[in-house]
């Protein structure tokens, strides 16, 4: 008897029942553009970012440096006018027996 | 954001971006360039063959192309050609085996790990190997993909009237195997 006699073609699955290994497109693209001589582009295109990132990092760096030796100038500096300061509100007499009746440490 | 048609043929035509517009063009294409030569190779290893060799055509040939037609079509246009002259020397090959060129696609289809359909897909796989060469083409181009009898046109540079009269004839010949089976 024959089963499939009314086995229309529209009815059966569209689907292709084949597959590829997995990753093959993106193997297959890397490969072709190896072959045109694009590898170079990749790879700068590759390296771009982590110099941008290293760039980055070294400004910090740079900044951060600039940033303390500034700060640290100015509290150095804070401290000298302090002195200054507490030095020109004492008049010489004073300090000079400041100097003399100071208990021996 | 993705080049366009035209932008890639600019660019196709600089020697500087012929290299990367190349490469968009590889991604864009390579997945239906890979299953239409499939359909017609039936092997994974084959149709790999077929499909750089396509691609390799295409990039050595890129200053014969104009951009006259479509990107797509012009690639379709070559992996066809590769894919009937890959079954040819193929034909040529087993012409001293017992077995012809369907009966040796058939036998690696269903011996090879990455075919996965059931029992009526490969019956229908049978049946379409039944059909000669460009008539298969049209029906696989037509069935799978649903690809219009006018890019077809473009594509195999056959009137749409035959094509349409030949993917008929195919549907009637796959039809009448199916009643013959069993």
């Amino acid at each position: 008897m024959k089963n499939n006699k009314n086995i229309l073609i529209e009815e059966i699955s569209k689907e292709l029942p084949f597959s590829v290994p997995e990753s093959y497109f993106d193997q297959f693209a890397l490969q072709l553009e190896e072959q045109i001589g694009y590898k170079k582009s990749i790879i700068r295109k590759t390296i771009k970012p982590w110099m941008y990132m290293a760039a980055m990092f070294v400004g910090i760096l740079i900044m951060g440096q600039v940033f303390y030796t500034v700060n640290k100038n100015i509290v150095s500096r804070n401290a000298e006018n302090y002195e200054t300061y507490v030095l020109s509100q004492v008049d010489e007499n004073s300090l000079a027996d400041f100097y003399v009746n100071e208990p021996a440490k | 954001m993705n080049p366009t048609e035209e932008e890639l043929v600019h660019q196709l035509s600089q020697p500087n971006h012929r290299a990367s517009a190349f490469s968009v063009i590889v991604r864009t294409y390579q997945e239906r360039l890979y299953w239409h030569i499939r359909k017609m190779v039936l092997s994974h290893d084959d149709a790999n063959d077929v499909l750089q060799n396509t691609l390799m055509k295409a990039w050595n040939g890129l200053d014969g192309f104009r951009g006259d037609s479509l990107i797509s079509t012009w690639l379709y246009r070559i992996a066809t050609n590769e894919t009937l002259t890959f079954l040819t020397n193929k034909r040529m090959r087993t012409q001293n085996s017992m077995d012809d060129v369907e009966e040796v696609l058939l036998q690696n289809l269903t011996a090879e790990n990455y075919f996965n359909g059931d029992e009526i897909q490969l019956k229908l796989q049978k049946a379409i190997l039944t059909l000669p060469e460009k008539q298969r083409l049209v029906f696989n181009m037509k069935y799978f993909d649903d690809i219009t009898y006018d890019e077809m046109e473009a594509i195999l540079g056959t009137t749409v009237g035959a094509l349409k009269a030949s993917y008929h004839y195919a549907v009637k010949k796959i039809e009448k195997y199916f009643s013959e089976e069993d």
